[in-house]
């Protein structure tokens, strides 16, 4: 795999790339100005006509360029006039030179858009009225803003407009190629970002055709941005395909949960349903990416759902019932201490706070989080131990990552795509323990051993002189690999690798070089609350009662418990925590409540309500704040913000939205993980995830979603296509 | 003359308050109905309601049904019996008993029966759309 595959994608690129002439004008690196519609502006060495004019808030029109791809300099809608050029300049491609006068309203401009305009409508569909791009298409505003008021189309009767045969490239993007204008968005993306170089073009002239070559479609976990990117209705939402105009919709903006990098999102909704969910710009964690499964997920919102509170009866039938016989049956048996909680991935903080402090005055300590992690050492009392401490932005900036036990492609895709940037743009070199998977970018595999990170902490491997070479590498460890009953000795080992490393490579004290990719979106902040990591400990004591927020993972079953011990599931879907219960409360799901979660580097942000919760579901910690009232340990908070005063007081980052706590220990964590023993088992790191379709299943919303299991036929319809290859690393 | 200096109004109104039974009586079908009539009795149904015709009054009024009081004032048009409704409703201008035509079929609902509308047991047409959110059934 090329480093560059724009290079060998877009020939022209490697003229018009403005990085090429930022090498070449390395020499002069001093400011120099510029003039754009007479307004003088410094710029940088290198700067393109474009990113000029936006720096004194001229926007130029544009239908190829986009800020995080490569440059293109296809469309030609972004000519503008230079004053004593005879031609205009593709203002996206063309770096500025000193004292320009650069005119982006003259009449030659103005021309030259209008007649690029023309040529892109000659050739584009006039169905505006039933694609589902209108209202936010860039052709549609664009045509108004800049292009001709009248039209010399009149070749309908005789050759009829181009059209062009659509694609099938998968369950998720709709393709109506007649209405591509070429832009190669989608290629660039595809190629660049997602790292699968499936799309591009074929022909030329009139006759050129976006598509994948061969029938085949476009399998990303990545997917879904290219419906973002793509500036006409040519790409589409297939699961959002006619149904309805953005005017229409309410957007409220989210978080997302489906994965512990917490996405920012928008949730599109109208009539109480959740119609969409797209991305929101965030640098320090997405960028304007979302992945799939938080993209599309959404209609498993719709599907499964527990509507009204269930008790089983003496026929071992679960009832649906009201919510006062449901919270007086569930009370009843809550008269004990001999209580344990289980928080699942989708928990938020608040739910969280107000079961633990339910279950501490009811005399229990027993709350444990679904996901297992050491408790040896400084366990989780040191918030570096289990924090992705380097923060997921800072990935781009290193120079070698070690992974270990981790699939960071299908556990957290948007930090994948922060790791193949830094791998295109930084000279980044991965190096990977644990099976051979597919990351979409080159690693150099050091074996599946757990002996290697022994020997990586001693020193013996080859791999370490690397490390101590490196000027700011990342240890990368992957939650599961935690999770073994050997985790233990493999945090202290990595804890002891990466103070190695620090030490070796001289790096600054901002740099971390441990980090701990979590999976699960509830678990930082759970930890942060004081929740036990996994469920071990609940096999031994066989509580008479068994709380279950929202763990649907199946890390605990009926028979870990025995039949005497009465189940309570409060969760927002019927999965395997509802199977086992014996009374069911339903909750709201993420898009139905405010709620707080943690993200993998400790950022604490909040979803907000963007439907009301389906039926008589209730905001989670509504539900036990009403429980804790009729047992008759009522919980000191009635209000959102008073119970997040509560979690202020337990811990204060959890409620300074958008901001990240760092963790200050590693340290002493690892200073107290040297008394851990280091009995290693022979068994090869593994991990969960290894090919896409593990990926697009993985906890009750995107299980019971229908498009999500479409995703999982479609790869392996893709498997047995005869141009399936399998990847090789 | 007397028609002249409006004496058959007064004659008419008397014999509303005598049709009515007086002046009491003329009180409670007031409160009950909204309305003062006097007219010839046609007929009787099978549930007490009483029908009446004057002429006098223009057509559209000129027929009507006053219901039998142990209906109170919870009455409503479902309380005419189907052999009643086409005469009361100008369908026909025969009454029940002169009408030898009248067709009869099986499938013609012979018999009365209550509006059951604000009970529990009223009709409620269902939708077949789906619903917006699929609720989650326990296993059996």
């Amino acid at each position: 795999m090329l480093r560059g595959p724009l290079t060998k994608a877009l020939p022209c690129a490697r003229i018009l790339s403005p990085v090429k002439t930022l090498s070449t004008s390395a020499i002069n690196n001093e400011k120099f100005e510029v003039f754009i519609d007479d307004k003088k502006v410094m710029v940088d060495p290198g700067t393109t006509v474009l990113q000029a004019a936006a720096m004194v808030g001229v926007e130029i029109p544009r239908f190829c360029y986009h800020e995080r791809l490569s440059v293109a300099g296809n469309c030609r809608m972004c000519l503008v006039e230079v004053e004593k050029s005879a031609k205009p300049v593709a203002a996206c491609a063309m770096p500025v030179m000193k004292g320009w006068r650069v005119k982006t309203n003259s009449e030659m401009t103005r021309r030259a858009r209008e007649g690029v305009m023309e040529f892109l409508l000659v050739n584009h569909p006039l169905d505006c009225p039933i694609c589902d791009q209108g209202g936010e298409c860039d052709l549609q505003d664009q045509s108004m803003a800049f292009g001709s008021d009248r039209s010399r189309f009149t070749d309908i009767d005789h050759s009829g407009k181009r059209a062009v045969e659509d694609k099938d490239i998968g369950p998720l993007v709709k393709t109506i190629m007649t209405r591509c204008i070429h832009c190669t968005r989608c290629i660039r993306f595809a190629s660049e970002v997602a790292g699968v170089d499936d799309l591009g073009t074929t022909g030329r002239g009139s006759d050129m055709q976006v598509g994948t070559y061969v029938e085949k479609l476009f399998l990303s976990e990545l997917s879904g941005n290219v419906i973002d990117l793509c500036p006409v209705g040519a790409l589409t939402s297939k699961p959002y395909s006619f149904t309805a105009r953005p005017w229409e919709t309410r957007k409220t903006e989210s978080v997302d949960v489906l994965d512990a990098v917490g996405s920012n999102i928008i949730v599109s909704t109208r009539t109480g349903e959740v119609l969409r969910i797209l991305p929101r710009l965030n640098e320090d964690i997405n960028e304007e990416w979302l992945a799939d499964k938080g993209r599309f997920a959404y209609d498993g919102l719709k599907r499964q759902r527990l509507l009204t509170p269930f008790v089983r009866n003496c026929q071992g039938q679960l009832i649906a019932t009201e919510w006062e016989d449901a919270l007086i049956a569930v009370a009843q048996k809550l008269q004990t201490s001999e209580i344990a909680g289980v928080v699942g991935s989708l928990a938020d903080a608040e739910s969280m706070v107000a079961l633990k402090d339910l279950l501490n005055r009811l005399g229990s300590e027993d709350l444990y989080t679904e996901y297992p992690f050491p408790l040896e050492g400084s366990g989780t009392d040191l918030r570096s131990s289990y924090l992705l401490n380097n923060k997921i932005a800072r990935v781009e900036d290193a120079d070698l990552v070690l992974l270990i036990g981790t699939n960071p492609r299908f556990e957290a895709p948007l930090f994948n795509a922060r790791l193949r940037k830094g791998y295109l743009t930084n000279e980044l070199d991965v190096g990977y323990i644990g099976p051979k998977v597919d990351l979409r970018y080159d690693y150099e595999h050091l074996g599946e051993s757990t002996d290697l990170i022994k020997q990586l902490a001693s020193g013996s491997h080859a791999f370490s002189k690397k490390l101590a070479c490196a000027k700011k590498p990342l240890i990368v460890v992957g939650a599961d690999l935690l999770s073994r009953p050997d985790g233990a000795a493999i945090l202290a080992l990595v804890q002891q690798l990466a103070a190695k490393v620090t030490t070796d490579a001289n790096v600054s004290s901002e740099w971390k070089v441990l980090n701990v990719l979590q999976k699960a979106a509830s678990q930082v902040a759970a930890l942060d609350l004081g929740y036990k990591p996994g469920t071990a400990s609940i096999r031994d004591k066989k509580p008479k009662v068994l709380f279950l927020l929202g763990s649907d993972e199946g890390t605990i079953s009926r028979g870990d418990v025995g039949q005497d011990c009465f189940i309570i599931y409060q969760g927002h879907h019927g999965d395997h925590g509802a199977s086992i219960a014996d009374a069911i409360l339903p909750g709201a799901a993420y898009t139905e409540k405010q709620g707080t979660y943690v993200n993998t580097e400790g950022r604490a942000q909040q979803t907000l309500t963007a439907v009301s919760p389906p039926g008589l579901a209730r905001e989670d910690w509504k539900i036990i704040r009403a429980l804790s009232e009729i047992i008759g340990e009522k919980l000191p908070y009635d209000t959102l913000l008073e119970i997040r005063d509560r979690l202020g007081q337990v811990a204060p980052h959890l409620i300074r939205y958008g901001e990240l706590e760092e963790a200050n220990y590693a340290e002493q964590a690892t200073e107290l993980a040297k008394g851990v023993s280091s009995n290693l088992s022979s068994e090869p790191v593994d991990v969960k995830q290894k090919n896409l379709e593990d990926y697009y299943m993985t906890d009750p919303v995107s299980r019971a979603s229908g498009t999500m299991a479409k995703c999982i036929q479609a790869v392996h319809k893709q498997k047995q296509s005869k141009y399936y290859e399998e990847a090789v690393n | 003359m007397a028609k002249l200096i409006g004496l058959d109004k007064l004659a008419n109104y008397f014999r509303v308050i005598k049709h009515n039974g007086g002046i009491l009586g003329s009180i409670k079908t007031l409160l009950r109905t909204d309305d003062l009539k006097f007219g010839t009795l046609v007929g009787v149904d099978k549930l007490g309601n009483k029908y009446f015709e004057n002429n006098l009054y223009f057509y559209g009024r000129n027929r009507w049904v006053v219901y039998h009081e142990k209906f109170g004032l919870n009455y409503d048009g479902s309380l005419v019996p189907s052999e009643w409704y086409g005469w009361l409703h100008y369908k026909t201008d025969y009454l029940p008993h002169e009408d030898p035509g009248r067709p009869k079929h099986k499938w013609m609902i012979q018999d009365w029966s209550e509006n059951l509308s604000g009970s529990d047991k009223q009709y409620v047409p269902y939708g077949t759309t789906r619903t917006k959110v699929e609720g989650w059934t326990p296993p059996k």
